[in-house]
């Protein structure tokens, strides 16, 4: 595992990139699809920050978010995860029901709710997967979404302990959904992070290492 | 009023009394307290991961609990603790994201810094007198060396000293 981030050329960066060009958009037209509205996907961004600094980097650490997260294992393993706000991720729940829980007891709303999240997060990761599957002709299973609702310096850590593990520098892959609804715009974050050693499989079947 | 400290990512922090260490949103990450309130010493590590075995280089020692334990340890000597007075306490260790029938290391990675934790502490005859870790819920600690208690704030459950 001779891979120093910091080291990375702007090819590389480019590359991977388009990793999150390329599976985001496809992420996009997923969500537009099972919505049936408008789905903008912001320019996808590869970033190097400091593992130290991950929360501090999408928010404050004791703000309220939820994740949703899948996990690839296969000849490359990597876990995705979509970040919303939690008032964002509420929104966008009820957006998917379509139906009024205002009657329904707290206990059952959030079941409701988590259960609409965690296939938004199926449906918008596993089209991530997809197209990235298509890139680099890897066959990569997945696993069933888990939801989490927390502070988002807690959710986050499952970022900064796997880039943590080698380095004090992350990988950043990320791009942003915007959801247009008559009310106004809800939006999320799709984060890439492979497994240690993870990211230099991907380099070489790119064929820019 | 005392000064509060706040205790980022993999950062290690000592202070004498009177004193406030805080660390925020704690999910699979450590938030370590040894003390001496014999000598009103206390210091805060933010641990990330279980050991430096992999890393290349550890140029933040509070990250790993192999090398904050002892680097602990050694602030609060040169800050003229007392070996046998020393205590400890923790929380955090949380699994945010769990996957039926997937038992991943890296998800599970809290519960490896608690384990490692807890081994460094006995190896250095600290005793664990106080933890809240594991579960799936995020926290957020406060130390003060007026009641040398740790405040343990969790999300919708609200918080607990211990």
């Amino acid at each position: 595992m001779g891979l120093n981030l910091e080291s990375f050329s702007s090819i590389q960066m480019d590359a991977i990139r388009e990793v999150g060009n390329i599976g985001a958009g496809n992420a996009a037209t997923a969500l537009s699809k099972l919505l049936g509205r408008a789905v903008d996907m912001d320019v996808p961004v590869a970033e190097l920050i400091s593992v130290y600094e991950i929360a501090g980097h999408y928010g404050s650490p004791e703000a309220l978010a939820c994740g949703v997260l899948i996990r690839a294992e296969g000849e490359f393993s990597c876990n995705l995860i979509f970040l919303m706000e939690e008032e964002e991720s509420a929104a966008l729940a009820d957006l998917l029901i379509s139906m009024d829980l205002s009657s329904v007891d707290d206990e059952v709303r959030i079941q409701i709710r988590d259960s609409a999240l965690a296939e938004v997060g199926n449906i918008i990761l596993g089209a991530f997967l997809n197209a990235l599957s298509m890139m680099t002709g890897w066959a990569l299973p997945v696993s069933v979404p888990a939801v989490a609702h927390d502070m988002l310096g807690s959710i986050m850590d499952v970022v900064a302990a796997t880039f943590g593990i080698l380095g004090d520098t992350a990988l950043l892959v990320k791009t942003t959904l915007r959801i247009t609804d008559v009310e106004g715009e809800s939006k999320g974050t799709v984060i890439m992070v492979p497994d240690p050693g993870s990211l230099e499989l991907l380099l070489q079947r790119l064929g820019v290492l | 009023m005392s000064a509060v400290t706040h205790v980022g990512m993999a950062d290690l922090v000592s202070v004498r009394h009177p004193a406030t260490l805080v660390t925020l949103g704690l999910g699979s990450c450590i938030g370590l307290v040894i003390f001496d309130p014999s000598t009103k010493v206390a210091a805060m590590a933010h641990i990330m991961l279980p050991d430096s075995r992999d890393a290349k280089e550890v140029p933040k020692p509070g990250k790993f609990a192999d090398t904050a334990v002892p680097l602990l340890l050694e602030h609060l000597k040169n800050l003229g603790a007392v070996k046998g007075q020393l205590k400890a306490k923790m929380a955090g260790g949380a699994q945010m994201f769990n996957i039926p029938g997937k038992d991943n290391s890296l998800l599970a990675v809290g519960s490896r810094n608690v384990e490692a934790t807890t081994a460094m502490l006995a190896k250095h005859g600290v005793p664990l007198v106080a933890s809240d870790v594991g579960g799936n819920k995020g926290r957020s600690v406060e130390f003060n060396t007026e009641t040398w208690k740790l405040l343990v704030k969790t999300l919708g459950t609200g918080s607990q000293e211990l």
